[in-house]
């Protein structure tokens, strides 16, 4: 199962900074992620540093190999008080989550995390463990077993009492509203991406606000277990011609969504299986050869060129003024989580040719090159596949 | 009278040897000789791999391969096939 994680915030108002702060990641060699959510103290500068040291000594502690209870406990005791509230400087929830569904929560003074399966709410059980230094702070610890399509939905109390004093919200919108929303929703869109939903609760709750000005800080988490969205990628033709066929045959029946990426490439396939390609009579845009397209697959471009410029832009991120082909292809992996290079190794004599003005790199060496940007900088899976 | 088919390659060498020049001729050609010529690109004409052929960029007008093709030689060769179409 992929875990789709996002989260969305609003600033209290008038404030310039998050008092929320949100931090997650993932560890792709143990198939796992954590996110932790904290909300510091007050609002404004003051807040976020809370929050932020909060999080970050959480994250970075568990990181370390600590066990997640001890690191939860040791925060939890030692976090001072505010000498003018008299209570603790942040508050904090922390997840550990396993791609095979195994959850591991703890609570601390953050609202109950909503947990959603099969349209409906579970509320499961969990252990208490109370502060050994500080009478009102208690931790709840809580272990999940998840499945395919089930979510879980953190937020700031900035969320459950939007609304607070509103002559028809008294007590704001709750953990009760906040359920009723999230189902309603749900039950519209049930593919729902974290991302979305979780801009769709920062939404309700700022309406539920009277002028629509947040009183606290507002911040939701949404972890949601899917299935990975999928992208297959042949470029280069393969090493012996006569599997040709075979390959051809194996990229289109693919259930991924497909991507060519090479002008030879696209012919083999076009060649193999008979379906026409079509080439765009548009200009292409700025250095670029313009896209094609062939029935049946999602995105056809030149190949090198485009590799080589969708490497710097994923690197360097998008600046230019007119979208091109790479900057399609650069959407079209973002847009996936676990991406499949076929990558044909015979060499085009023709790309050695010493007249070339400018370098062509080896198709190899720009295919790894964007592996690792991909898994490194935007944590998707890759795979290679010479053939 | 069939219309004369312009094939210009799009493919990575052709491109980088100045086949993005050539994109110009989708314009110009249809101006120039109306609805006598039909301008297509190609995502690789596949000429490059066989050295006997030239050298790229490669265009091809009907049946004919030009190689260190121009917005010019295209023009010239489909001036030359409509003459001796007229003939």
């Amino acid at each position: 199962m992929f875990i789709d994680i996002d989260c969305a915030q609003e600033k209290k108002y008038n404030q310039n900074t998050y008092g929320d702060y949100f931090l997650s990641k993932r560890y792709p060699d143990k198939d796992a992620l954590i996110a932790v959510l904290s909300d510091g103290l007050g609002s404004g500068i003051k807040a976020n540093i809370l929050a932020t040291m909060t999080a970050t000594m959480l994250l970075k502690f568990v990181e370390a190999g600590a066990d997640m209870k001890m690191a939860c406990e040791v925060i939890m005791n030692s976090l001072p008080v505010c000498k003018v509230r008299k209570i603790s400087y942040s508050t904090f929830s922390v997840a550990h989550c396993s791609e095979d569904g195994e959850v591991k929560i703890i609570e601390e003074g953050n609202p109950k995390f909503i947990y959603i399966s099969d349209g409906k709410v579970i509320e499961p059980e969990y252990t208490v463990i109370d502060s050994d230094t500080f009478k009102n702070r208690h931790m709840h610890v809580y272990k999940l077993k998840l499945k395919l399509g089930d979510r879980l939905v953190f937020c700031s109390d900035g969320v459950t009492q939007a609304g607070l004093g509103n002559p028809e919200l008294k007590l704001g919108l709750r953990r009760s509203g906040l359920m009723r929303f999230l189902l309603e929703k749900i039950n519209d869109t049930p593919d729902i991406s974290s991302s979305e939903l979780s801009q769709f609760v920062v939404r309700i709750a700022k309406n539920t606000e009277t002028d629509r000005k947040a009183k606290d800080d507002i911040s939701c988490c949404v972890i949601y277990y899917r299935e990975p969205r999928r992208a297959l990628i042949f470029t280069g033709p393969p090493y012996h011609q006569e599997k040709d066929y075979e390959y051809a045959h194996e990229f289109y029946e693919s259930k991924a969504k497909k991507a060519i990426c090479g002008g030879t490439t696209a012919n083999l396939i076009s060649r193999e299986l008979q379906i026409p390609v079509k080439c765009n009579i548009t200009r292409s845009v700025g250095k670029l050869p313009a896209v094609s397209s062939m029935e049946g697959v999602d995105l056809v471009t030149e190949g090198i060129l485009t590799l080589t410029r969708t490497v710097e832009y994923l690197e360097n991120g998008f600046n230019e003024k007119e979208k091109d082909a790479a900057y399609e292809l650069m959407q079209f992996l973002l847009n996936s989580d676990c991406i499949e290079f076929m990558v044909g190794a015979k060499l085009n004599q023709a790309h050695y040719d010493p007249n070339l003005p400018i370098e062509i790199e080896i198709r190899k060496n720009i295919v790894k090159k964007m592996t690792k940007i991909l898994e490194d900088k935007y944590i998707k899976r890759v795979t290679l596949r010479y053939i | 009278m069939n219309k004369i088919k312009v094939k210009l390659c799009m493919g990575t060498t052709c491109f980088v040897m100045g086949a993005s020049e050539l994109q110009e001729l989708v314009d110009i050609l249809p101006e120039k000789f109306g609805d006598k010529v039909e301008v297509q690109c190609a995502t690789c004409l596949d000429l490059c791999s066989s050295s006997s052929e030239g050298q790229a960029p490669y265009a091809m007008v009907d049946y004919t391969v030009i190689s260190k093709a121009t917005v010019e030689s295209v023009i010239n060769e489909v001036e030359r096939k409509l003459k001796n179409g007229q003939e």
